[in-house]
C-alpha cells in the first residue's frame, strides 16, 4: 500500500477516536508506524501477546486501542485472543500484515500465509482487506465495531517484494 | 508463608486500589480472601496480567495499581518487564508470588531459584525489593507507600495450602465492574 495512504489511515483512526497504537512492526505496514511516531503515539513491545495485553488494560481503561503485528505475530497470539479478548468481550483493532499473500514472499511466510484466512474464520475474528480504494469505509466498518464493544481485524496485503 | 497468607497480607493494604492478578490459583486465592469489584481476574492468556496492569496503570495515573504475578507468569513474558522499563509507570506494583514453581499445574518447577529475576528486574529501572516473612513484606507494604515506580515486591513463599475455589463470575462481569471500579 502506498506511504501516503498508509499515513491516512493512521490519520484517520487517530482522529476518530483511537488512543493508543501498540504493537510489533511489520514492514507491510512501515509508514503507518512511520505516522504514528511523528505523532508520539506508538509503542513497540517485545511481543505482540504483551501489546495485546497492555491494549486490554488500556480498553478496561476506556482508552481505544490498535495493536498492530505481522500475520507471524498474529499466529503466536491465536490463545490470547481466545482465552482474552474473546472470553472477556474486549474491543480492539488488530491491524495485520499479511505476509505470504504473493506466492513468491519469502518461504517462511508462505504456510501462515496461506492458513491466515481460515485461522480468522476458525476465531470467528471479524475482518476486512483494506485496500487503496476502500480503506476509509474500512475503518469506519473497524470503528463501529469498536464502539458496539467488539473486536475486529484489518488486514494489509504485503503486496510487494524485497 | 504460603501464598494465600501473602496474599491476604497484601490485600489488606491495597485498600481499593485496582488489582490485576495472574491466571491459576494466585487468582484463585485473591477470590476467595477478598473479592471486590477492583479485582480484574485473569483467568486464561497466562504471562500477561503485568501486561494488563501496564495498560491499567499508564491511563490512570491518579490510582496506584497493583499486579499479582507469579513466579510461572513472569517468566512466560519475561519481556513485559522491557515495557514496563521502558515506559515506568510511577503508580505500578508488581508483586510476585514466588514459589519457584507451577503449583497450579501439579507443582512443577519453573527457573526462579536458578537465576535471579531481582537483578533482571532492577536492570530495567524497577525498585525491587525481596521478603520471606509476613513482618518484612508489613513492613515493605508501607515504604512503598512514598517510593515512585515501577515497584517489584518479591515474596518468597512456600508450596501448600487449601486449594481455593474457582472463580465463579463470568468474565464478561469481571470485566464490567472492573471497568466501573476505575472510573470512581
Amino acid at each position: 500500500m502506498k506511504e501516503l495512504t498508509q499515513k491516512q489511515i493512521f490519520d484517520y483512526l487517530f482522529n476518530n477516536g483511537i488512543e493508543n497504537f501498540i504493537g510489533v512492526p511489520d514492514s507491510t505496514m512501515k509508514y503507518f508506524i512511520d505516522q504514528g511516531f511523528k505523532k508520539n503515539k506508538i509503542l513497540i513491545t517485545t511481543k505482540e501477546e504483551e501489546s495485546i495485553g497492555i491494549a486490554v488494560g488500556m480498553s478496561l481503561s476506556q482508552s481505544n486501542s490498535l495493536v498492530f503485528m505481522q500475520n507471524a505475530g498474529f499466529a503466536n497470539s491465536l490463545s490470547t485472543i481466545t482465552s482474552l479478548i474473546q472470553l472477556y468481550q474486549i474491543p480492539i483493532i488488530f491491524l495485520i500484515g499479511w505476509r505470504g499473500f504473493l506466492k513468491n514472499d519469502a518461504p517462511e511466510h508462505t504456510k501462515i500465509g496461506k492458513i491466515q484466512p481460515k485461522l480468522l474464520q476458525a476465531l470467528s475474528l471479524q475482518s476486512k482487506i483494506i485496500n487503496e480504494k476502500n480503506w476509509k469505509a474500512s475503518c469506519d466498518w473497524a470503528l463501529k465495531l469498536i464502539k458496539e464493544k467488539k473486536p475486529c481485524t484489518l488486514i494489509l496485503k504485503r503486496d510487494f517484494l524485497d | 508463608m504460603i501464598r494465600k497468607v501473602a496474599i491476604s497480607t497484601v490485600v489488606k493494604k491495597v485498600g481499593s486500589h485496582p488489582i490485576i492478578s495472574a491466571n491459576g490459583f494466585i487468582s484463585r486465592d485473591l477470590f476467595e480472601v477478598c473479592d471486590k469489584n477492583s479485582n480484574f481476574y485473569m483467568i486464561g492468556s497466562m504471562g500477561l496480567a503485568s501486561s494488563i496492569g501496564l495498560g491499567v496503570a499508564l491511563k490512570n495515573t491518579k490510582k496506584k495499581i497493583f499486579v499479582f504475578d507469579g513466579d510461572g507468569n513472569i517468566l512466560m513474558n519475561i519481556g513485559s518487564l522491557i515495557t514496563i522499563g521502558i515506559t515506568k509507570p510511577k503508580n505500578l506494583v508488581h508483586v510476585i508470588f514466588d514459589n519457584s514453581s507451577h503449583e497450579s499445574t501439579g507443582g512443577q518447577p519453573t527457573a526462579t531459584n536458578k537465576i535471579q529475576l531481582s537483578k533482571i528486574a532492577k536492570s530495567v529501572n524497577y525498585k525491587v525489593f525481596q521478603v520471606k516473612t509476613k513482618n518484612q513484606l508489613v513492613k515493605i507494604l508501607q515504604k512503598i507507600k512514598l517510593i515512585p515506580g515501577p515497584i517489584m515486591i518479591i515474596i518468597k513463599i512456600e508450596k501448600g495450602g487449601v486449594i481455593s475455589k474457582r472463580i465463579n463470575i463470568e468474565p464478561t462481569k469481571i470485566k464490567n465492574r472492573f471497568m466501573d471500579s476505575l472510573t470512581k
